[in-house]
């Protein structure tokens, strides 16, 4: 409910027909974001910390099973459950429409992840490690979070950041394709567009006003930014 | 005459002795009661420790399901505190003259409950350390908790609570301590000098605290309302299926008080046999006390059935599906629930012969929390094992830590307790003795009965 | 100066609260002692207007300043935008407005009644520790020598048990 000032609202858009659940944009999350490795044991009791999930369900009876993928992420929803729930600020909502998390604010109380309805909120079970010399491939413009610390998908901010700077530098505002966050820099097909949602000549705008367009969990009334685009017939369309 | 008054004189120097037994030096068998409990908490406190330094991944907590035993104790702990405000508090209001051996140790429980309570908030945080960022104290670096959140009003509530749990509890020992202070010698003595804050017992003392004791127990009984309300409303503020409910607030009150109440029948039994106090805790008493229980779980039963008429009628999709799913995965817990807090009790309770008898109004009361414990698991474990997203479902199991730390809350409840009894008197002295002297037997009629007084 | 008598029972109390009244002691410096409240107006007749409730009133009032001043107050100095929740949002300030009000009314009541009832008492005043095994003590306030040996001998002849004075006590 901030009353954006602002030059720059962030959304993207991602779209089904192009997404073929290869999880490359799960990685390349990880990479950036110095999301840590939790391992196949910790995950299968529910500790896994991807910040990007592909969801897969199984669709139809054998020998006609399909699967159904999609790609769920931090919805950085407008309206956000998340935020008015923490007791000590530190999940906020920004001027840009992001949904911030400040991980060295969090307590740990838990309480964003039971009120996120697609809960994408992930939190730190154990003290994260990265036996040298995985260390070298941590990402410097992000922190490292330390046990007891909520963390969630932040739309790259780090890279929303840079190129805000860089524009800032230059006397102008950010270009169309100049911010891309992991995610969609690494997607092979292209599914996942991401840009700011105020400038109605971006790509991301002209995409969301698809008619394939959906959100996920739209009837709560959160107002999620990111918009899904039905495709790969898998949705019946 | 003067023989009669001596009699009387030492009748009740010996009552005194008798109410007051639990404050004699430590036995053997207390000692012994003592360590254990010690022993359990003091595991409780390594297991504790285990969490502190690893993580929560020593827990049972996972996605979803990211709230378990200790939230679970949490809301367990602050309905048991609800005790000494329902018994003392309304009882003192309505004057019921039955309540007056109970006051002491209902208000006793009360305090100590939500201090135990009060230590779950900090044991489930992933940052224990950093807790002090939930208090509102200006700081250099520009930071202030967040008011909007259920979680700071649980805090507030909280602090209202204990400060004035503990005020009540002090008020309604006030008199008491003067007893123990003219009885006792040396170091003790000046101790309880100090605590008993020169009372006297004038008239002045006596209409001013008859005032202040009403006027406390009038207020404590909203904040116990409000405390309750207000922790049941860290599930009703969020959009969880099957916690979004209106119905939370008056259906956590009306279970505290429940299990409250329960908590002070299995305490009297225990204080009963453990005291001697079997000519003040009488069967009387015990049959009061279950009628009051049947009560509040007639209350209790309809707000339940009320929850999930709803449910079944509305039928909306996802509501309906986390209540399937808990009846059919955790079926034995929900049918020991029901049938604990309403089929069997309130039958069984409709019986004169079942509330007089200690042993079964012991049985009863036990299986009252024992249902409430599993109440509070099936409200705050299912509806997040279930939740919008199936690809997110998932299930939970408690570790050997979350269960140290519960058997360790009830032993470092039951510790603080008994070392209260050692120093403090359990049985509300002044309202007992009071009760019997204000007692006359008249001559009316046919037959002689007996006759209240009060002043003019 | 007070001088305490102790009585076995209400009635002899009330006998030498008569006899006193009788030989005009003022009523307002006697005071009734005892380990249970007696029934009003059988030993002593006064009525003690308690204007502790007062400050129970001041306290919540000042509670539900203080309340409303930090859910609100502090919320406007530290705008923080969470969700589509106002940045004033009435629930909550309302709660913990309540809430306070209710501290502070508690903790009012407690210190008013203290402060009424001049307790914790650092002066030295006339006791017995008998009186909580159910003797009734009948205290009487007075300014000279010649007027406690007085009100020593009427308690005397009412039947008192034993008599002390304040500067008996250690």
């Amino acid at each position: 409910m901030s009353k954006s000032k602002s030059n720059y609202k962030w959304g993207m858009v991602i779209d089904l027909d192009r997404c073929t659940g290869c999880s490359a944009c799960v990685v390349a999350c990880q990479a950036e974001n110095n999301v840590p490795v939790v391992g196949e044991e910790r995950s299968a009791e529910g500790r896994m910390l991807h910040w990007l999930r592909i969801e897969r369900y199984w669709d139809g009876e054998y020998p006609h099973v399909r699967a159904r993928f999609i790609p769920v992420l931090c919805q950085q929803c407008d309206n956000a459950p998340c935020e008015p729930v923490c007791p000590v600020y530190a999940s906020y909502q920004t001027p840009e429409g992001l949904n911030g998390q400040v991980y060295n604010r969090c307590v740990g109380t838990r309480y964003c992840a039971n009120n996120c309805p697609w809960s994408v909120r992930v939190f730190n079970f154990h003290e994260p490690e990265w036996p040298k010399p995985l260390n070298d491939q941590l990402n410097p413009d992000v922190t490292v979070r330390s046990k007891g610390v909520m963390e969630k998908c932040t739309f790259c901010i780090q890279r929303i950041n840079r190129g805000k700077m860089k524009a800032k530098e230059e006397g102008r505002l950010v270009r169309d394709d100049e911010i891309q966050p992991a995610c969609a820099q690494t997607c092979p097909p292209g599914a996942i567009i991401f840009g700011n949602m105020a400038d109605k000549g971006s790509f991301v705008f002209r995409l969301s006003r698809s008619s394939r367009r959906f959100r996920l969990l739209e009837d709560l009334g959160t107002e999620p930014v990111v918009i899904y685009l039905k495709g790969g017939g898998r949705e019946g369309a | 005459m003067p023989e009669e008054e001596g009699l009387k004189q030492k009748n009740i120097q010996e009552m005194n002795e008798k109410m007051l037994s639990s404050i004699r030096p430590p036995t053997g068998k207390w000692v012994f009661l003592a360590v254990v409990l010690g022993a359990i908490t003091g595991w409780a406190a390594y297991a504790w420790w285990v969490q502190l330094s690893t993580g929560l991944v020593v827990a049972g907590i996972n996605r979803p399901v990211m709230w378990g035993f200790y939230i679970i104790n949490f809301v367990f702990w602050v309905g048991l505190s609800h005790s000494g405000t329902m018994v003392s508090g309304i009882l003192r209001l309505s004057k019921a003259n039955w309540r007056r051996p109970i006051l002491r140790a209902a208000e006793a429980m009360t305090v100590f409950a939500i201090s135990v309570a009060a230590m779950f908030p900090l044991i489930h945080i992933g940052r224990t350390w950093k807790a002090y960022y939930l208090i509102p104290l200006p700081n250099s670096m520009g930071l202030w908790p967040n008011f909007r959140s259920p979680l700071l009003w649980d805090l507030t509530a909280i602090n209202t609570y204990i400060l004035g749990s503990s005020l009540f509890l002090f008020l309604g020992m006030l008199p008491d301590l003067a007893v123990v202070r003219d009885r006792s010698v040396g170091i003790k003595k000046k101790i309880y000098t100090v605590l008993a804050m020169g009372w006297r017992g004038t008239d002045r003392e006596w209409s001013l605290y008859g005032k202040a004791s009403t006027i406390m127990a009038a207020l404590i009984v909203p904040v116990a309302v409000s405390v309750h309300s207000i922790v049941s409303w860290d599930f009703a503020m969020t959009l969880v299926p099957g916690w979004h409910s209106t119905i939370f607030a008056p259906y956590f009150v009306s279970g505290a008080m429940f299990s409250g109440v329960a908590a002070v029948i299995t305490l009297m039994v225990i204080l009963r046999k453990a005291f001697h106090l079997e000519h003040h805790l009488r069967e009387e008493h015990f049959d009061n006390m279950g009628k009051l229980l049947l009560v509040i779980s007639l209350v209790w039963s309809y707000l339940y059935f009320a929850e999930v008429l709803t449910i079944w009628y509305g039928h909306k999709p996802i509501e309906w599906e986390v209540f399937i799913f808990t009846a059919d995965r955790y079926s034995f817990l929900l049918g020991l629930m029901v049938l604990g807090n309403a089929f069997i009790t309130i039958p069984a309770l409709c019986f004169r012969r079942v509330r007089r008898s200690v042993t079964v109004m012991l049985f009863i009361s036990i299986l009252v929390n024992v249902c409430m414990f599993t109440e509070r698991f099936l409200i705050i474990v299912p509806p997040l094992s279930h939740r919008n997203v199936p690809f997110m479902w998932g299930n939970y199991s408690p570790s050997w830590v979350e269960l140290s730390i519960t058997a360790g809350a009830l032993a470092g409840f039951a510790l603080m307790y008994t070392m209260f009894a050692k120093f403090f008197p359990i049985v509300s002295l002044t309202d007992v003795r009071e009760g019997l002297e204000m007692k006359k037997k008249l001559k009316i009629g046919r037959s002689t009965v007996n006759a209240r007084i009060e002043g003019e | 100066m007070e001088v305490l008598g102790l009585f076995r029972n209400i009635e002899t109390a009330a006998e030498g609260v008569n006899n006193l009244l009788g030989e005009n002691i003022p009523e307002d410096t006697v005071t009734s002692l005892s380990s249970v409240p007696i029934p009003k107006g059988t030993v002593i007749k006064r009525d003690h207007s308690a204007w502790f409730q007062w400050v129970t009133l001041a306290g919540g009032v000042i509670g539900a300043a203080a309340g409303f001043l930090l859910a609100a107050g502090t919320a406007m100095l530290y705008p923080l935008y969470t969700g589509d929740k106002p940045i004033i949002s009435m629930f909550p300030v309302g709660i913990i407005t309540y809430e306070f009000a209710m501290l502070f009314a508690i903790i009012g009541t407690i210190a008013g009644m203290l402060f009424q009832m001049r307790l914790p008492c650092f002066s030295k005043k006339a006791y017995d520790p008998e009186i909580t095994t159910g003797m009734i003590g009948i205290s009487v306030i007075c300014d000279t020598e010649q007027e406690r040996d007085k009100i020593s001998g009427i308690l005397d002849r009412s039947g008192a048990v034993r008599i002390r004075t304040d500067e008996e006590v250690k």
